[in-house]
């Protein structure tokens, strides 16, 4: 199990790495069609404070907690 | 009382992953978290009150700092004695969890990288955590790479046994002392109590890619691996005539990948969400759950957003219904009378209201350049199954926890304030 969590883990690292030189994130969207995705219902756990606390509570009612992903948008508006 | 382990796991490991944002202003956010919990027993419900409240700046172009404060305060009903009928040894119990983490990040135009340190203390249990994340917009700007890590450093006071097999060891009591150095380290009283190590490394992986100029999506790999005392200290269990403390495995190595997905609807000024997330175990707890989520602008300051969310989750491999343990003794080594291991389907369904207010030349307050206001609140409805078969179960499952058997099991309300300035 344990060597099947870190293969797993790194193949979504180099999935991440990878995909991209694929051609699928050079193309997909221009800069200047990012205003949508730029918007705060688009970002991925733009409340970190309610992202945690669904955790937590989640944490302390359920064995499988945790995990959810990361913030962000990946607009690349940073 | 000792807080459940994994909520310090997984708000502190939270705390590194969200780090990784890269924000474009300085932040400031407080909120306050109710959680209320119907329970029998007679000696009333379950309340957790959440307080959070964090603060980053950049110092300059490159550098940032963050500094984050939580606490919880728990009250209400606990059964210390998992049996067929938990509402007899129902009792009262109250604790407080403080939690400090202090961040630092560096920063380019495309990517950051930031460590955090995370302090968490109660009367029986205290955690000591570093953490860092790293992330990267990849060229084109469409594809952003977080990596994430943390590796935890906790202890659990605990009943000092000695020699003492599993089924004849005694749980701790609140009037137990858990002695500490300096506040912030266990010290053990030798014949009384001890602490127990507990490890955890948690990994994550995560990759958001833009779909097109209304849509994105984000996968997520995510590993931990728990090494050490993972048992309720004070929960015992029912084994025919005897209560020992509960016995769980000491390693658990944990596992999930998610998927969201989030699309705009810009002739609705409005968004759609989606998640999807796969858990597996090695104590053999398999749980999915999925989420819709819909957000309404109104005007341009009134952010109104649905949500629902429905969960399933297998029985730990050594779990049994309270029945089984009494009549039939464990299931091998082991034995628990953690809900959290237990089979069980739950949902939620909320609301959230956000009042937004943009500075434009004069700022919000004199102060910020945007502020938000926002209530939440969620309703949770439980519904608990059976680990074994319900045929032979004389006692049945219905009191084998101190839940109530109300519609709504329990209500968490949310305010909050977050300022960028």
């Amino acid at each position: 199990m344990r060597q099947t969590i870190i293969a797993i883990v790194l193949a979504a690292a180099v999935a991440g790495v990878t995909a991209p030189l694929a051609g699928c994130g050079r193309q997909a969207v221009r800069a200047a069609e990012k205003e949508f995705l730029a918007d705060q219902v688009m970002v991925f756990d733009d409340d970190p404070h309610e992202a945690s606390s669904d955790d937590h509570i989640r944490s302390n009612r359920e064995g499988a907690a945790g995990g959810h992903g990361a913030g962000g948008g990946g607009c690349g508006c940073n | 009382m000792r807080l459940q382990l994994t909520a310090a796991a997984v708000a502190a490991f939270g705390a590194v992953a969200a780090s990784g944002v890269a924000r474009a202003d300085d932040r400031a956010e407080v909120s306050t978290s109710v959680f209320a919990e119907k329970r029998d027993g007679g000696k009333g419900g379950l309340t957790v009150i959440h307080p959070q409240a964090d603060f980053g700046i950049d110092l300059g172009r490159f550098v940032s700092l963050d500094a984050a404060y939580s606490a919880d305060a728990v009250s209400g009903a606990t059964s210390v004695i998992y049996q067929a009928d938990a509402i007899s040894s129902a009792t009262s119990f109250s604790d407080t969890r403080h939690e400090g983490t202090l961040g630092f990040g560096l920063h380019g135009k495309r990517s950051r990288i930031d460590f955090s340190a995370t302090l968490g203390t109660e009367r029986d249990y205290l955690s000591h955590q570093i953490g860092g994340s790293a992330s990267i917009d990849l060229p084109g700007r469409n594809t952003t790479v977080a990596l994430a890590y943390s590796h935890s450093f906790d202890q659990v006071c605990d009943k000092d046994n000695g020699m003492l097999s599993p089924q004849e060891t005694k749980a701790l009591t609140g009037a137990d002392p858990c002695d500490k150095r300096s506040g912030i380290f266990g010290k053990d009283r030798p014949g009384t109590t001890l602490w127990r190590d507990l490890s955890i490394d948690t990994a994550q992986a995560t990759v958001t890619q833009n779909l097109s100029p209304t849509m994105n999506l984000q996968i997520a790999a995510y590993g931990q691996v728990l090494e050490g005392f993972q048992s309720n200290p004070y929960r015992r269990v029912r084994i025919g005539q005897n209560s020992p403390q509960e016995h769980i495995p000491g390693t658990r190595d944990r596992l999930s990948i998610s998927a969201r997905l989030n699309r705009y609807l810009p002739g609705l000024h409005s968004a759609v969400h989606f998640d999807a997330r796969f858990y597996d175990d090695t104590w053999r707890v398999v749980a999915g759950d999925v989420e819709l989520g819909y957000s309404q602008y109104v005007g341009k300051s009134l952010l109104f957003k649905l949500h629902a969310r429905v969960y399933q989750q297998s029985a730990a491999a050594f779990f049994k219904d309270a029945f089984y343990y009494q009549t039939q003794s464990t299931a091998g080594e082991f034995f628990t009378g953690d809900r959290e291991l237990s089979p069980v389907r739950n949902a939620t369904l909320g609301g959230k209201l956000t009042l937004i207010t943009i500075g434009g030349d004069k700022p919000v307050w004199g102060l910020f350049d945007k502020l938000q206001v926002h209530v939440k609140s969620d309703v949770l409805l439980l519904d608990v199954l059976s680990a074994n078969s319900l045929t032979d179960n004389r006692m049945g499952g219905d009191k084998q926890f101190i839940y109530g058997n109300n519609l709504i099991d329990a209500v968490i309300l949310q305010l909050g304030v977050m300022g960028n300035y």
